[in-house]
């Protein structure tokens, strides 16, 4: 059991205020005088009253004592006492909101969603809160933000609290853990941390608790089905294949009707009908020749709980062939290329022809011409800032082991390959020493790498540190395999043969002209200005409303892309009843928020009723209560 | 202050149509408790009067004058001629005129009923006195024996005259009244009987003087049915003595059990000595008492 506190311990003074009571009492208490024909009678009832009550000898001073009784409620209300939840009071206590899209699930029709629940529960927390205890309020999704810091300001914290809502993003602690413990070793000590969430969290966090977790579960919503993936897929020169996933929460089976519209207009409508925790595939053909924004919504039959999974927005580009640049000396690879379809091949058969901008070049130094191309494959070239780590000489090498699971190798057959240049890692050059460069090796030989590939923002590059034209590769099946893949990484990068849809949280990088200011314009009418990369780049953008995003220039519309929740587990509304950390496991409370209870309003009421008891028993007719 | 009778009315304690009903009236004691002097109450030994009471055989020395000379001519033996004995019979009543007989007219209730018992006393040949307390160590204001109708004005000046105040309990003014009181009789104690002495001792003592008690409470409203509540500080009429008690409304309970605990040892004393005992409200009608109640109880014919 634990003791009760006092706040206002220095009220007690009040107490002293008993002896003035008492000392006015006796010198101002008057009976009405009543003359009577003898006492005979009364003295017996007295004297029998006191052998018969052992509380008589205070009952004569029946008011006194109820005004010491009042008096002494009234001062202690003024101390402000209180039960204690826990022998240790966290006078600093961090409050961790889920703000991620399942909580906006409603519990029922018409219902409230988690996230109303989580702060009613607050709520009450901060009315309840004592003078000397602190919260902040810290909401949490992807990332974390402090919507206020450590205060017991009872206006501030509801302000902060009303203007939460719910974030279209999927939820990671990881961040507001981190971000309490800056705030544990920089403002106050924090020995627990409250954390209210749904549940639809990840179940492992890799975070060392330096506190202790109060986790306290929202009974997740009702049942739901909403759409957790979607990407297209060229199905011809003009046409595509848009892929949706659908699943259903654990809570019951759900039927709906999904409509896809092309630009605004109906192109295809399917009905579903999911079984609890099942999911389906639908598949809609559409044609576009031209960029077409698709949004795919669905139409829940009966109740869900959960409305922001329901509509998804995919942006297709225009059907186009790839344009490659293969240099004329590389004459194995243009052959390989010539055999391809979907393609524009430059320079032509006679050396001429070019074309403005190329999705895929392959050339045998780092030109100008390749700066600027999405995909580059440079055949026999060392890049400059490798110079000083692999040298080429003269020799036969072959290759002893390579990532077959990469896109560019993928089903090609390397061993038992032999090239006569023999690229030989500089002493003590270890491959970490590539990767701090950002090169990640493909392909290994004895003495060094023989295949590498960067990624420079949204750029990528192929790196043969052997001439293929001096190895046995072009005569291998494998060759024209590595240059389909080649090309089907060109179509990707260019978005020509796969669209996937995105997710909200970011923008997914945008590559726009080098070192110009844009506008990008949310669906919910907010402007952030950005400025392209020297690489012509935008990234970074936070992108938490599910939507169509506009980026302009100079209030010319430049570029649309679709925003979508996609995330099976806020669909799933799945809640875990533990957090495994690296150290330790944090089981959901199941009792509620246990936090100090002032007694001082039922201190105050008892006086209140004490008060109209006294008049009551003053007051009352005669001959009422028989001892 | 002295209510004057108008001329028309005997006395301004009782109506002359009461008083004319009361004449008419008799003490009816349990006891033949009766005094030699001749009188009008049949005594259990033989005498002199004219009602034939037995017969029994002449002895010598017997007077020859109450032999039955009918029997002697017819059985030749001297049988003696017995008759009852008619003696008188004493009333004494003791008012109580302390002060806490001043209350809602319980005093003049007293005297009425004194008045009432006097002249049934007198009317029936009877010697009738009275004694009334007032002050602790002062003799009681005494009405002499006296006897006969021609006392019966000289009774209701007395009773007339008395004033109430004092502070006699009724358990020392029976002592007193015993001091100066001679004859056996009946004895009718008019008083509320609340003191705080004992009264066992002077019942005893009534008892043993030959004095048949009849107690007669006399108690007002207030008393009966007290109206208080709250924060109280009774104060005694007699004594002067003050009571501080809290919570009165609680009390009133406690307070009805102990009066009628009071009513019932005072019945039960009375009783044993072969008394009566009545309790009577002030505000009851004097005329239900003595012509209902009374003679209900059986303490009047």
């Amino acid at each position: 059991m634990n003791l009760p506190g006092f706040y206002a311990l220095e009220s007690a003074w009040f107490f002293l205020l008993l002896a003035p009571l008492i000392l006015f009492y006796f010198l101002k208490l008057k009976r009405p005088r009543l003359q009577i024909s003898s006492l005979v009678l009364w003295r017996q009832v007295i004297n029998d009253q006191r052998v018969n009550s052992p509380f008589q000898r205070f009952k004569r001073n029946l008011l006194l004592l109820l005004q010491i009784l009042l008096l002494s409620l009234l001062v202690l209300a003024a101390m402000q006492p209180f039960i204690r939840s826990a022998p240790q009071r966290a006078e600093y206590l961090p409050v961790l909101i889920d703000c991620s899209a399942s909580m906006g699930a409603l519990d029922k029709p018409g219902g409230i969603s988690r996230l109303d629940e989580a702060k009613a529960r607050v709520r009450e927390l901060i009315d309840k809160l004592l003078p000397d205890q602190r919260l902040s309020l810290i909401a949490f999704h992807l990332t974390a933000r402090r919507l206020t810091d450590f205060t017991d300001n009872k206006r501030l914290l509801h302000q902060a609290l009303d203007k939460l809502t719910v974030s279209q993003v999927g939820s990671r602690l990881e961040d507001a853990l981190r971000m309490t413990q800056a705030l544990a070793r920089t403002e106050q000590q924090i020995g627990t941390v409250l954390m209210l969430t749904d549940g639809n969290i990840p179940a492992e966090v890799e975070f060392e608790l330096p506190f202790e977790v109060n986790f306290q579960l929202i009974p997740p919503g009702g049942q739901n089905i909403g759409i957790t993936g979607v990407n297209a897929r060229r199905a011809g020169a003009r046409s595509w294949d848009v892929f949706t996933r659908l699943e259903s929460s654990l809570a019951g089976q759900t039927s709906a009707r999904v409509e896809l519209l092309q630009d605004g207009k109906s192109a295809g409508e399917e009905s579903v009908l999911l079984e609890p925790g099942k999911s389906q595939r639908l598949v809609f053909r559409v044609e576009a020749s031209a960029p077409t924004s698709i949004e795919v919504r669905l139409h829940p039959e009966g109740f869900d709980s959960l409305n922001t999974d329901n509509v998804v927005f995919i942006d297709l580009p225009e059907a186009r062939p790839l344009s490659v640049y293969a240099s004329p000396e590389l004459s194995t690879y243009r052959h390989a290329l010539k055999g391809l379809e979907g393609i524009t091949l430059f320079p032509d058969e006679n050396g001429a022809g070019s074309a403005p901008e190329y999705d895929l070049v392959i050339s045998e130094s780092e030109e100008s011409t390749a700066q600027d191309a999405p995909v580059a494959c440079y055949i026999g070239v060392v890049p400059a800032d490798l110079q000083k780590l692999v040298h080429i000489e003269d020799g036969t090498a072959s290759i002893v082991d390579w990532h077959r699971s990469s896109e560019l190798l993928e089903h090609v057959q390397l061993s038992g390959i032999q090239t006569t240049d023999d690229p030989h890692s500089a002493a003590g050059v270890q491959d970490a020493a590539y990767e701090q460069l950002g090169y990640e090796i493909l392909a290994f030989g004895r003495a060094g790498p023989l295949i590498l590939r960067k990624r420079t923002g949204a750029r990528l590059a192929y790196y043969f540190l052997f001439h293929t034209d001096r190895s046995t590769f072009p005569y291998r099946v494998g060759f024209p395999i590595l240059v389909a893949n080649l090309v089907h990484v060109g179509l990707q990068q260019a978005s020509l043969s796969e669209v996937p849809g995105h997710q909200t949280g970011v923008l997914p990088p945008q590559s726009l002209q080098p070192n110009h200011d844009y506008r990008v314009t949310s669906p919910d009418g907010g402007h952030s200005e950005v400025k392209s990369s020297e690489a012509g780049i935008i990234s970074g953008v936070p992108a938490q409303t599910i939507g169509q995003y506009v980026i302009a220039n100079e209030e010319k519309e430049l570029l649309r892309v679709g925003i979508s929740l996609l995330d099976a587990e806020e669909t799933s509304l799945a809640a875990a009843q533990t957090i495994e950390f690296p150290e330790t496991t944090v089981q959901a409370s199941e009792t509620s928020i246990q936090n100090d209870r002032p007694l001082w309003s039922t201190l105050a009421l008892c006086a209140f009723c004490l008060l109209l008891v006294e008049w009551w028993f003053y007051q009352r007719p005669p001959g009422g209560l028989v001892p | 202050m002295e209510i004057l009778a108008p001329k028309s009315q005997l006395t301004s304690l009782l109506d002359n149509q009461v008083l004319h009903r009361l004449e008419r009236m008799r003490l009816a004691p349990r006891r033949r408790l009766t005094n030699r002097s001749r009188g009008e109450h049949l005594a259990g030994k033989g005498g002199t009067s004219t009602e034939f009471n037995d017969f029994r055989d002449y002895v010598p020395g017997d007077d020859v004058r109450y032999v039955d000379w009918n029997i002697f001519s017819r059985l030749h033996r001297p049988y003696l001629k017995l008759y009852k004995h008619e003696e008188e019979m004493h009333v004494v009543m003791l008012v109580d005129a302390s002060s806490s007989m001043q209350f809602e007219g319980k005093f003049e209730r007293a005297k009425q009923l004194a008045a009432s018992f006097g002249l049934m006393g007198l009317m029936n040949v009877e010697r009738v006195s009275v004694h009334v307390c007032h002050h602790q160590g002062q003799q009681p204001a005494l009405l002499p024996p006296c006897t006969g109708r021609v006392s019966r004005q000289r009774l209701f000046s007395f009773l007339e005259r008395i004033e109430g105040g004092g502070d006699f309990p009724i358990d020392g003014a029976i002592e007193a009244l015993l001091r100066r009181h001679r004859g056996r009789g009946i004895v009718v104690i008019l008083s509320d009987f609340l003191t705080f002495g004992d009264m066992e001792r002077p019942l005893n003592q009534l008892y043993s003087c030959g004095l048949e008690v009849c107690g007669i409470q006399i108690l007002s409203e207030t008393e009966l049915n007290p109206d208080v509540t709250g924060d109280v500080r009774f104060v005694d009429s007699e004594t002067g003595e003050t009571l501080d008690v809290s919570s009165a409304g609680d009390l009133l309970g406690l307070y009805h059990e102990h009066r009628a605990s009071l009513e019932r040892e005072l019945e039960a004393q009375c009783r044993l000595r072969g008394g009566r005992f009545l309790s009577i409200s002030s505000q009851a009608p004097i005329e239900w008492v003595l012509f209902d109640l009374l003679r209900r109880r059986g303490w009047v014919q």
